[in-house]
């Protein structure tokens, strides 16, 4: 039962993306061509966090002199 | 004691105070909760207050920032895969079903290729089913479509031979409800069809002025209040084929910036000047035409033939009403002429239906040339002229319309003659008096409703005509699309018709509409403004229901 209100909210979260960015009058084709750049650019950028956060991190706490 | 405020409702400053007012839960004074409806007592300096009998109520609330960069970044993304497509179809990839250049005109100079066309191609075909849905029954309170789907995104459609009947119709000018096939008129027009058939086979000036014409001309100067009258064939027609009749070279046009595409059309076909000042913006009026008795014409100085001032009654993509008494104030100070269009208001506005002059309750011997269509609340087509009795017999030689185009057919003009009756009280019923009070109480309750549920509403309160905002390219379709499905047939509009972000749904009330028409409306409305999120209004919202019990 919760799975069915969960699908429900996400499928209408999915509606309002697909309004907001005129998605909605696109073909299938191009749905998924813009989607996919979409997920792609965005899994890069989470990706590219996750392998720099530490150095990151390290390096404004050296400039804080929190740590040597 | 309530302050009052200029119509000028953009102003930064004063929507930077409420921000901080309302941040900082300090009560606010009464003015702001009218920042964005403005109550219009007094503006522009000048006698504003002795001129209006009734308070003067229109808001057109601005874009919300978050909103406009949306919609920005939707037509943006449209035009990329526009663009992507155009490639496909150009490179032969996919099937191009547009019009093109044939193959031994490959070199000429372009037909098709510009930006007008790309936004037909790309954007319009893509909704195409919200426009042009054929109907197959009276288009009055209820109508019956005829169902379409199409295989190819809107490039083609096919029938299923099914019919959606039943179908409240919130998108005909039907502002009167005489779009009706039984009934008083109805039976009079088929009386006269027998009698004079259908066809008139001439124009005006030759054969075709049937004493029916002559009827209906004396019936239209009583209603207008004025001392003559002409009707023609085509309410477009009657507007660009009359304007040139009136001015030449060496006259001035002052037109609104949202005038209708007729009238920009006469005004251009005349040849005279055309300077356009902001829309209902009477300062801007008046510069102009100081401006234009000052200076005179561009290069020589002389002084301006006439100078006319085209108005309309009901701009019907605002919903706003025109400042009329200001307006007649102006035109008498500065001696210039009127031309006033009252295509949506004649009928819809004023306590005896007789359109805006009566709504402000005003002189019409006031307004020089007093225009009008039949099209909208009289249930017929065609349009008429209305003034004095000089100006009428000379457009009867000079005009286009009457020397060039057929007459009105018998039947059309037997529908105006009935309704007109009807409308007058001279039918001796009260029909028509009760139709023009029911069409006043839908709108305020309409409006009123729609306002309160949170939607952007431009316009006059007073206003049949009812333009609700929704903004984004997607929106246009999705709205179309899902009040079809739940059985209510609105009209929405986009570019061009609108500015390229402001596109909007359009509803238009009548007097055919039962209260529980439009509560169904209504709910079915406020279903698909939460399902589509397009309640995008900042005033403090009442909730309808909770007040209610």
């Amino acid at each position: 039962m919760a799975f069915e209100d969960v699908w429900k909210k996400i499928s209408w979260l999915y509606y309002q993306y697909i309004l907001v960015t005129a998605l909605y009058m696109l073909e299938p084709w191009e749905r998924a061509i813009f989607n996919s750049i979409l997920i792609s650019v965005a899994g890069m950028a989470v990706y590219t966090g996750y392998v720099f956060m530490p150095q990151h991190i390290m390096a404004i706490l050296q400039y804080f002199e929190m740590v040597q | 004691m309530s302050i009052i405020i200029s119509s000028c409702s953009r102003l930064p400053v004063l929507h930077i105070i409420c921000e901080l007012l309302v941040r900082a839960h300090v009560p606010s004074p009464e003015w702001a909760h009218s920042l964005y409806a403005v109550q219009h007592t007094a503006c522009n300096g000048s006698s504003g207050l002795g001129l209006y009998s009734r308070p003067f109520i229109e808001s057109f609330e601005e874009t919300p920032m978050l909103v406009a960069v949306l919609t920005y970044m939707g037509y943006g993304i449209l035009t990329i895969f526009g663009y992507l497509r155009d490639f496909l179809r150009d490179w032969k990839i996919e099937r191009c079903h547009v019009a093109r250049e044939r193959e031994e005109q490959r070199d000429f100079v372009p037909l098709y290729q510009d930006f007008e066309n790309f936004y037909t191609r790309n954007l319009y075909m893509r909704i195409r089913d919200s426009w042009n849905r054929p109907i197959c029954s009276v288009p009055g309170a209820k109508v019956d479509l005829v169902e379409r789907v199409s295989p190819d995104y809107n490039w083609t459609f096919d029938y299923t031979g099914k019919v959606v009947e039943g179908v409240i119709n919130m998108g005909s000018y039907n502002y009167l409800g005489f779009a009706e096939n039984t009934g008083y008129c109805a039976d009079a027009s088929a009386e006269v069809t027998m009698k004079y058939g259908v066809g008139v086979a001439s124009t005006r000036q030759e054969m075709g002025n049937l004493d029916r014409h002559e009827e209906m001309e004396e019936l239209v100067a009583k209603f207008l209040g004025v001392e003559s009258a002409m009707a023609f064939g085509m309410g477009f027609a009657t507007n660009s084929m009359n304007i040139p009749a009136l001015t030449g070279k060496g006259c001035l046009i002052l037109s609104d910036e949202l005038n209708h595409a007729s009238l920009v059309l006469g005004a251009r076909l005349s040849g005279s000047t055309i300077r356009v000042f902001k829309h209902n913006n009477m300062q801007s009026l008046e510069k102009m035409l100081r401006d234009a008795i000052v200076h005179g014409q561009p290069r020589t100085h002389r002084p301006w033939k006439k100078i006319l001032i085209l108005v309309e009654g009901i701009y019907s993509m605002e919903g706003s009403i025109v400042r009329l008494p200001e307006v007649i104030a102006l035109k008498k100070r500065y001696r210039a002429y009127l031309y006033l269009d009252e295509a949506h208001s004649i009928g819809a506005l004023g306590p005896g239906g007789r359109g805006v002059v009566d709504y402000f309750g005003l002189d019409p011997r006031d307004v020089d040339v007093m225009m009008g269509t039949f099209t909208k609340s009289f249930g017929a087509a065609g349009g008429y002229i209305g003034g004095r009795k000089e100006l009428l017999e000379y457009l009867r030689s000079h005009s286009h319309s009457a020397v060039y185009a057929a007459s009105m057919s018998p039947p059309v003009v037997e529908q105006i003659i009935a309704s007109m009756k009807c409308i007058m009280g001279e039918d001796g019923t009260t029909l028509g008096r009760d139709r023009v009070q029911q069409l006043a109480e839908n709108t305020l309750y309409f409006r009123r409703r729609l306002t309160e549920m949170g939607f952007i509403i431009y316009g006059n309160s007073d206003s049949p005509v009812v333009p609700m905002m929704l903004y984004m390219p997607a929106k246009i379709g999705a709205f179309g699309r899902e009040m079809l499905k739940r059985n209510i047939g609105v009209v929405v509009v986009g570019f061009p018709a609108t500015p390229i972000i402001e596109s909007r749904a359009r509803f238009c009330i009548s007097a055919a509409h039962t209260k529980d028409m439009l509560d169904t409306a209504l709910s079915v409305i406020s279903e698909v403004g939460d399902l589509l999120q397009v309640k995008y209004s900042r005033h403090e919202r009442l909730i309808y229901d909770q007040i209610q019990d």
